[in-house]
This record gives structure tokens, sequence and C-alpha cells, in this order.
């Protein structure tokens, strides 16, 4: 008989599981909704400090700092220079405290004194591109960054063209807002020994930028983040948060509490790259694109930006597209949830409706015609009918605008890899004498469901419940795993969770087979009981068969175990209330495949977050700088405002079951990316108002609808 | 003042007056207006310049009478997870945006960040900690953890004091009754519809399953 070890893992057909590919309830559930679960901003150690930053109130300055002050006020316990000279972004750290109590530490803060000599700044792109502005970087204000195709062959193909729509669409700087602000408690108390714990999507990824600051061996810090609440991109590194916690405890070695306040958060916690994009695209009178010229600006502060490659997705004859950042004196962009892709789906999506309404095409046949890959013509197919397009009247030119509102939908799709790093991940699974399961990994859940999946994955395997199985995370002495972002996640850590939980089957069958002198072919686990030969045993009495260590299996990343490469298409219906400009989002609906659906509540769950993060995009958010004063006005949730119940729509999250692919494949990014181009398409469609210009605010609907009252169009 | 409020943390340092202007018109209610004449007739002293120094109250949170310092401007918030370390109760935006400080004030929904510690002397506060009982889930929680209604999880309790409110208030509660009820509260992955089924099971099942 074959040994199973020889067969090796393989993930069953979907049909087959108890747990996997069925709805999930997370396990750290009961945990989070009664407050226990413990996050970094929760921990409490004896002799704890809180800490505070001190942020320059101007953009660009000569900065000089005095401590006196703030050391003199009871309570402060540690003062900071963090950084004196010339300061370049909105709000930069220069100093912190470190105090008895919150109150404290805020008072030690505000008496910290600065030495300001103001410099010239530029916050915008007005400013940032005038002719006398300050340089931002050595290298300029505008830096190239790529340019692709052939620019002479795409002035021929529109030339030829049976429809050419030029225009220019915009997208504000976007923040991450993680509820948790980031940062970490640093616990160091002198010595050559530290704990962080950090609300980070990156365990493993701190250590050593700790130990730099605390000047101690790497090997000696542990990171802990057993409970993280959201990073979205923003959190990959100890950062300055994390580095000033680390110089504050080391200052008076006592544990420091730094997680920042929300304006702080606002100030440094990182932000989606603006953009601006001007296009020219073409279309034939059969209904193909035929060539678009592409000229992107991404609006990444001090950083480079992200806007993704042009055509995005869709099929295009000729195309020619050029790159630029142009740099501002503010915080550099980050990763958020598919960094460059929403700018490109926003631009992409609306153009491509704009060439349809142009030709006179249906919205949905016309993508279908430019899109390659059949998988987005079954899934547009499958949204179009679930929002009600078969029977909507607008479905090759918009509604008029007449009477007091209007209806109308719109579409989208997206792509992403989702891949998982080869080797990235390890896992431990142990089987103890009294019937105990743990299976431990490094990694974090940024509340993406992997300490679900880590439990699930092994209980599967072994034929447990879910709740027999105990998942440990978060923690740098676990078995190493990689940062989570760009939906690496599920297909870095689920290969090596699922080798390890079969390595633990084929051992502890071949145990009891040695013990109970069987065939180990003839060893199954399934329903809670273990099946021998002929004996049937319950889990606990073939767990006391064990040796008093217990047992023990390590497994590895398996290229086989993952698959890459996710599609999604999303619709949206509007009501847009033609006296107000408001703009109610009713339906939103997302077909997403992700190959193997590891726990389906938790991807429904991920597929209505994308959606409702892009309707807050597109109809909500904006990082707004006062360009005279230097100043973010945007720095608090009433000025920046997310979506809340009240946005939210009814929302259709369907995971596509005709992706027949037997692994998992992480899908996080993909779901963000069309939805905001759904919705402003919707609002054309609605009433023939094509907004280009993030957010959609019910002003710019009134504008538009005026416009087009007067026979103009808005550009 | 240069004494350190911290030498003897069971004598209040204030007066009445440098309390009540730290504070504002709030700290007018009648038992700690008491309780900081007191303080003010034993403590005379020369007016500082800058309002400093720890008063001690008594909260009454989930049933238990819990006695500690403050300063007259310590929020709620803080004094529940900064001094009583019941850390349920989250932190988020500091100024009454988002809902994740949600408690109940006899009874009551209302935002720790915008009460102050001081004002909630004889009220009953209920935190998410002292939501069910015998450590159990309440039947708002359960449903939370059933449907889904949390992701990272750090706007949940605020959710789940909002949920637990609204049904208290309207055991009939729709879904758009429970959408208003949850107005207060931000997220960001997005766990609302989830949270939204979560409220109109629980509502159901208060109800008696009917």
């Amino acid at each position: 008989m074959a040994s199973p070890r020889r067969d090796g893992p393989v993930w069953k057909p979907r049909a087959e599981n108890q747990l996997l590919a069925h709805d999930l309830p997370r396990v750290d559930g009961p945990l989070k909704v009664s407050g226990r679960a413990r996050y970094s901003h929760d921990v409490r150690l004896p002799g704890m400090l809180y800490g505070r930053l001190v942020c320059c109130p101007v953009p660009c300055a000569e900065v000089a700092v005095d401590l006196a002050g703030a050391l003199k006020l009871p309570g402060v316990e540690a003062a900071v220079v963090v950084h004196e000279g010339t300061t370049r972004t909105v709000g930069q750290v220069v100093a912190a405290v470190a105090a008895r109590t919150v109150e404290e530490a805020e008072d030690g803060a505000r008496a910290v004194r600065l030495s300001i000599e103001e410099l010239p700044w530029a916050v915008d792109r007005e400013q940032a591109l005038a002719p006398q502005a300050p340089a931002v970087t050595r290298r300029g204000n505008r830096r190239e960054r790529g340019e692709d195709g052939d620019a002479e062959a795409v002035a021929r193909a529109l030339a030829e063209s049976h429809a050419v729509v030029e225009a220019t669409y915009s997208l504000p700087v976007q923040h991450h807002v993680c509820l948790e602000t980031h940062g970490c408690v640093c616990d160091y108390r002198g010595g050559d020994e530290a704990t962080i714990y950090a609300s980070t999507q990156a365990t493993f990824g701190i250590a050593r930028d700790a130990a730099r600051v605390l000047d101690i061996p790497a090997r000696n810090v542990r990171t802990i983040v057993h409970h993280m609440g959201g990073g979205f991109g923003s959190k990959f590194s100890l950062d300055i948060h994390g580095r000033v916690a680390c110089m504050l405890s080391k200052e008076c070695s006592r544990p420091v509490h730094l997680l920042v306040d929300r304006s702080t958060e606002f100030h440094t916690g990182g932000n989606r790259s603006g953009s601006r994009q001007h296009l020219r695209g073409g279309v034939s009178a059969e209904g193909e694109l035929t060539a678009l010229e592409a000229e992107a600006e991404m609006f990444g502060g001090v950083g480079g930006g992200a806007v993704a490659r042009m055509p995005y997705i869709y099929s295009v004859g000729r195309v020619h597209a050029r790159r630029a950042s142009v740099h501002t004196h503010t915080d550099s962009s980050r990763a958020m949830r598919a960094p460059g892709h929403p700018q490109a789906s926003f631009a992409m999506e609306s153009l491509v409706d704009e060439l349809a309404t142009a030709g006179g095409f249906d919205q949905v046949e016309f993508r279908k015609r430019n899109l390659a890959d059949p998988v987005y013509h079954r899934q547009l197919d499958r949204v179009a009918l679930e929002i009600g397009w078969p029977g909507h009247p607008h479905r090759s030119a918009p509604g008029d605008a007449e009477g007091i509102e209007a209806v109308g939908i719109g579409f989208g799709v997206s792509v992403w890899g989702g891949g998982g790093s080869a080797d990235a991940c390890e896992c431990e699974v142990r089987i103890e004498r009294d019937g105990g399961v743990t299976s431990s990994m490094g990694s974090q859940d940024l509340g993406t469901g992997v300490r679900t999946y880590l439990a699930a994955i092994v209980a599967e395997e072994l034929g447990l419940e879910l709740s027999a199985v105990e998942a440990r995370l978060g923690d740098n002495r676990l078995p190493k795993a990689n940062a989570s972002g760009g939906s690496v996640t599920t297909g870095s850590a689920a290969p090596a969770i699922k080798d390890a939980a079969h390595e633990a089957r084929v051992a502890f069958a071949e145990h009891l087979a040695e013990v109970l002198g069987v065939d180990t072919g003839s060893v199954t686990f399934d329903g809670g009981v273990v099946r021998a030969g002929k004996e049937t045993l319950s889990w606990s009495a073939a767990c006391e068969t064990l040796p008093d260590e217990g047992l023990r299996a390590r497994g590895v990343w398996r290229e086989h175990l993952q698959a890459s490469g996710v599609h999604g298409a999303q619709a949206a219906r509007v009501r847009v209330d033609l006296e107000t400009g408001r703009v109610r989002v009713e339906k939103m609906v997302c077909v997403q495949d992700q190959g193997l659906p590891l726990n389906r509540l938790a991807l429904r769950s991920q597929i209505n977050g994308g959606m409702i993060q892009a309707l807050s995009y597109a109809l909500l958010e904006e990082r707004l700088i006062d360009p005279d004063l230097g100043l973010l006005l945007s720095d608090n949730l009433e000025d920046y405002k997310i979506a809340g119940s009240l946005e939210i729509p009814e929302l259709v999250a369907i995971i596509d079951d005709d992706d027949e692919r037997a692994a998992p494949i992480g899908m996080a990014e993909a779901v963000v990316i069309p939805g905001a181009a759904a919705i402003a398409n919707a609002i054309h469609n609605a009433c023939g108002v094509r907004l280009r210009h993030l957010p959609l605010t019910p002003t710019k609907v009134l504008e538009g609808l005026a416009a087009r009252a007067r026979g103009e169009e808005v550009r | 003042m240069t004494r350190d409020p911290h030498s003897d943390p069971k004598r209040p340092t204030l007066s009445r007056r440098t309390f009540l202007a730290g504070a504002g018109g709030v700290a007018a209610s009648g038992a700690l207006g008491a309780h900081l004449e007191a303080a003010g007739a034993e403590g005379a002293q020369p007016e500082p310049a800058i309002l400093r120094g720890t008063v001690e109250i008594t909260l009454t949170v989930n049933g238990r009478a819990r006695t500690l310092q403050v300063e007259p401007r310590t929020t709620l918030l803080s004094a529940l997870r900064d001094r009583l370390e019941l850390c349920g109760t989250k932190s988020v935006c500091e100024r009454g945006n988002c809902g994740a400080c949600t408690v109940l004030l006899d009874g009551e929904p209302a935002n720790a960040c915008l009460t102050l510690a001081v004002s909630a002397v004889g009220r009953a506060v209920t935190t998410v900690e002292g939501l069910g009982d015998e450590g159990g889930l309440s039947v708002v929680q359960e449903e939370l953890c059933t449907h889904d209604g949390l992701m990272c999880g750090f706007c949940t309790p605020g959710f789940a004091m909002s949920l637990t409110a609204v049904l208290a208030r309207d055991p009939e509660a729709s879904l758009d009754r429970i959408r208003e009820g949850c107005a207060g509260n931000l997220c960001r992955c997005g766990t609302y519809p989830h949270v939204f089924q979560a409220g109109l099971e629980a509502a159901r099942r208060l109800r008696g399953g009917r």
C-alpha cells in the first residue's frame, strides 16, 4: 500500500470538506466581541508610561527643540528630540515625551518649545509646479517614471477611430484610517532584552530596527501582534512611531505606550497617493478600443506614488503611456490596499464608459468585447443579472435627467495576483497526549481571518471540530511568516499550514499503526474519532498512546498548494436626487474568484469591505490641506469622513464557484478596485452627468446637471 | 502648584474653584460637589496658575464600585482604559466621531471620550466587558460572532454597545432602526452588512424567536 507521506498533501474538492469552503465564524470572535482581545493599544504594564509626539506646525522650517519646559512638568519622565534642522512634510515629528498619565503626556507635549523659522513650501500640485517652487526633492518636483508604447502609432490610430474621447480624471489623496492608530508599546526595562507589542502587518519586520534603537541584539527582541486594528498597507515597518517609543523607553528604562492620537495619525500614518490622469481613447465603429494615449501624474508627497499601468485590464489596439511623480511637502504615500489600482481603474473604467456611450454601445457588451479573459465575461453577465441590467432602460445611452430623481447602473472589473511567496512561511502542528492540538505560525491577522484558517485547515485534516484546534500567531518566537500585504498571506501561509497538518496526520497514523499493529493505510481521522483497522478510538484515547512529548509536525510552503491570479466584476446602482445632487448608492454586487474559498463567511466580509471602502472613496474621502497656511484641515473623522451605517447599500457578495482551481488565492486587494468607477459610471448612466474628479459630491452633481441643461459639459 | 499629586493618592489636591475652572459646569453634580467642597476647605492654598492634581472618585462599572484617582479633565474613556484597565472600550478618534468608545450610562449609549470621568459618578456605567452574564456572551455578542459582524474587531465593542442600546429601546427594531442605532459608529473594514444581520437576528431572538 502506498504511504500517505509519499502522496503529499493535496486540497480536497470543495464538496468533500467538512469545514473548509464553508461558513466559519472566526475563532477569535468571542474575544473580540467581549472586549477581551488585547490589542497593542490595550497593553498595560507595571510602571508603563504614555508617550505623545510633537509635530512641527508648518511643513517646511528650520526647527530647534527645547525640552526643558516639558521635563519640569510633574509626571513627565522622559523627553527626546526626534528631529532638528530642516523639516519637509506637513506634521513632521520633531520631539516626543513620556509621562505617567495620558493627560500629563499631553501637557508635556504642549510644553516642548519649538523655535521655528519658516521656509517656503509646496503642498499641492499648483505650488509644486509653479515656476519658483521650492524643491521638494534634489531631483526636482516633477519626475518622469516611465514611458511605454509608440506615440505616433497611437496618434494614427486615434485619427482613424470612429469616435475619440479626451478627458482628465483625478483622485484625491486617501487615508487608510486604521481604527487602531500606528505605534507600539515598547517594554524595555534596561538590560539587553525587550518586547515590542506592535500594531503591525509584519510581526517579523520590526525586531531588527527596534534592536538598533535600543542598542541590544535583535535576537533578544520579541514582537507580539496578537490582535491588530487594521493596516490596509500602512503598517509594514517599526515606523517613526515605533522608533520614538523605543527611544523614550531606552531613555528611562521603562515600558512606553506610544500609539498616536488621531490627528497625528492623519499627519504621519500614510496615505494612498492622489492622481491626475489625462486620457485620449478611440473606439472603432464595431466597438473595439483602438488606441489610448495616457499621461498620469502621481501625488505621493515626498514619496513616488502609484498608478497601475495603462491600459488597465482592457485590451486596446495601440497604447502610449507615461507616468510622472509630482512631489509635495507632505507625508509619503504608502502601500494602500491594491496600490495604484483604484486610481487606474477609475480613469480607465470611466473612459471605457465614455467611449461606449460615444459609440452608442451597451455598457456590458462593450466591456466584454474589449476584455480578453473569458472569466470577466461570465462575471460581468452575473453581476449584470444581479443588479437588474437586463431590464434597465438606459443600457446604451444615459437617462435624461428629467423629474426629481434618476436611477443608474455602472460597472467595473478588477485584477490581482494573490499568489504566495516561496518559502516565506512555516507552520508547526502539535498534538498533545491530552488531546490538545495547536497550530502555530508567527503571522498576523489583520482582520482577514488568518487565525481561523490556521485552525480550520488542521481541524479539517484531523477530522476534528474547529474549536478542537488552537491557533497561535502574532509572535516572532513562532515559526516564520511574511508580512501581510498584497494579498500574499493566503498563498504563503495556507500551503505551509496544509503541509504541517498533512505531516501531523501521516505521522500520527504511522504511530497508531505501529502501536495497534495495523496497516498505516487503514488509519483514518473523521468526525472526532480515529479508525485503525477494525478498531475505533476516540480522539483522546488515540492521543493517550502518544509519548509524553506528544507529536510535532512541521510544514513548509508547497507551490502546488496555492495559485495566483484573481478576477472580479462589480456593479453599482445609484439613485441621484436631481434637486439636491445627493447620490445614494442603493445596491452593489461583486463576483470574485479566489480558487478554493477557505472560509466563505470571512470572504464575504472581505468582499463587502472592499465595496464599502470603494463607496467611501468615491463619495466622501478627500485629504484637504490649506496651501497658504500649510495646515492639514482634514485631520479628524468629522472633516475626513468615511462611510458609516447610513451610507451602506444593499451589498451582494458572490464567491465565484465557477472558478474550479483547487488551491486558495488571496483576493483582498481585488475587491477594493472597481467600485469607485462603477459608482461614477452609474451616476452618468442615471442622469448623463460625467463626474471625473473624486469625491463625487452633491455640488459636483449639481454643477454637472446645470452644465447639461445649458448644453455644455464640465471637464 | 508645586505639590506632587502622586505623593498622596488619597488626598484630593484641588480647591473647588480650580476644579470647576478646569472641568467646566459638568462637575457641579451633587455628590461630587460636596466631595470637592470638603476638599477645598481642607486644602486652603494659593490658586495655581495651571490646574493640576487628582481627585478620588468612585464609579459604578458593570455593577461594581471602583475607586480611582482622576484629574478633572480625565475622560471616562481614559478612566476606564488607563486607570481601571478595562480596555475593551476603544479609543479611536477622541472627539465623538466614531463610537468605538460607546458605553451605557444608566442604560443610555454615550461616547466615553466626550464624558468626563467625574460626571459619571453616581451613574451606572456598562462597558463591553459587562455585557452577557457569568463571563458568557450576550445575545448581541453571539450574533456578531455568528454573522461575522467583525473583522479587525477594533470597532466591534462599540457596535456591540450601540446594538445593545437600540434593541433595549426598541425590541421590534427594523433594519432602518438598527442602521440609525449604529449611525454613530464607524468601521473601516466594512463589517456593516454583517453587523446589521447580527442586530436583526439578535432582535428576533430577544423577542423570543417570533
